[in-house]
């Protein structure tokens, strides 16, 4: 059994998760297609995906939205603390970028054991960041103290 | 062409969905999750079981090729056990127009087999520039 690995005590105001990056390809975007099913031909057909203005495919949200997930639950060690997220999607991620999730504890609940994260994924692109999703909000649940 | 608002707030038929332990192994190759754990948004997997009745529905009207997928939200209630089957139940939450686009909100629940709900899942999609 996955084991928690962040007790309720760690945690202060402003305590920074550790950042996790990684590359976004053509044959991720392909995988998470079929894995998740959503098979939006923005996802997956470059002439489609330019006739409705991008440059060419772009990865699904919830891929993005799964990195930071993946980011929180590696953190965490058991994927069950994680109670509650919510993201807005605000810009694409192309193929080729590397994207980057993070988290702050943003407030503390000592009584019911839990902690309020304000999360975010970001991409450099040419010195310039970027926030496929900013200001994301995690709710986890610690239950030693 | 707006999407019809008279369908707030309604319901689609629940579908099962079996939490496939071959679909959750490409779901945690598609995160590089090593441990033998279920990725909370796996959820998604039940919310694309779903959403195409509802996006195809004619009452609605929406385009899809004009839809980006604007915001999501889970609450997970425990997590998912793998080869467990739940049962999903869509509902269009809310319809909206505001500054020329289209703002359309499922809300989906996914419970077990006693009923209970395993996750709360609000999917927000943008039809752009109706």
């Amino acid at each position: 059994m996955p084991e928690l690995r962040v007790r309720f005590a760690d945690l202060s105001i402003g305590y920074e998760i550790h950042e996790l990056a990684r590359s976004v390809t053509r044959e991720d975007v392909e995988r998470y297609a079929g894995a998740s099913g959503d098979r939006n031909p923005l996802h997956l057909d470059d002439d489609f995906a330019r006739s409705v203005g991008f440059p060419g495919i772009i990865a699904h949200g919830m891929f993005t939205m799964g990195h930071l997930a993946h980011c929180l639950t590696d953190w965490l060690g058991d994927a069950s603390a994680l109670r509650r997220m919510n993201v807005q999607l605000r810009a694409p991620v192309f193929l080729g970028d590397v994207i980057v999730a993070g988290g702050r504890v943003k407030a503390l609940d000592r009584e019911a054991r839990t902690a309020v994260l304000d999360v975010w994924v970001t991409v450099d692109r040419n010195g310039t960041v970027e926030y496929p999703i900013r200001r994301g909000e995690a709710e986890v649940r610690l239950p030693t103290e | 062409m707006p999407m019809n608002p008279a369908l707030e707030g309604k319901t689609y038929p629940a579908v099962a969905l079996t939490v496939d332990p071959e679909r959750v192994a490409r779901f945690r190759a598609a995160f590089g999750e090593e441990r033998d754990v279920v990725p909370p948004t796996f959820a998604t997997v039940a919310e694309w079981a779903v959403f195409p009745g509802i996006v195809e529905d004619a009452e609605l009207a929406l385009d899809f090729s004009r839809v980006v997928h604007a915001a999501q939200e889970y609450e997970w209630h425990r997590p998912f056990v793998e080869g467990e089957t739940l049962t999903v139940r869509p509902r269009i939450a809310s319809i909206r127009e505001k500054g020329g686009h289209g703002f359309l909100t499922v809300e989906t629940e996914l419970t077990d087999a006693d009923g209970t709900i395993v996750v709360l899942a609000r999917a927000t999609l943008i039809e752009r520039g109706i």
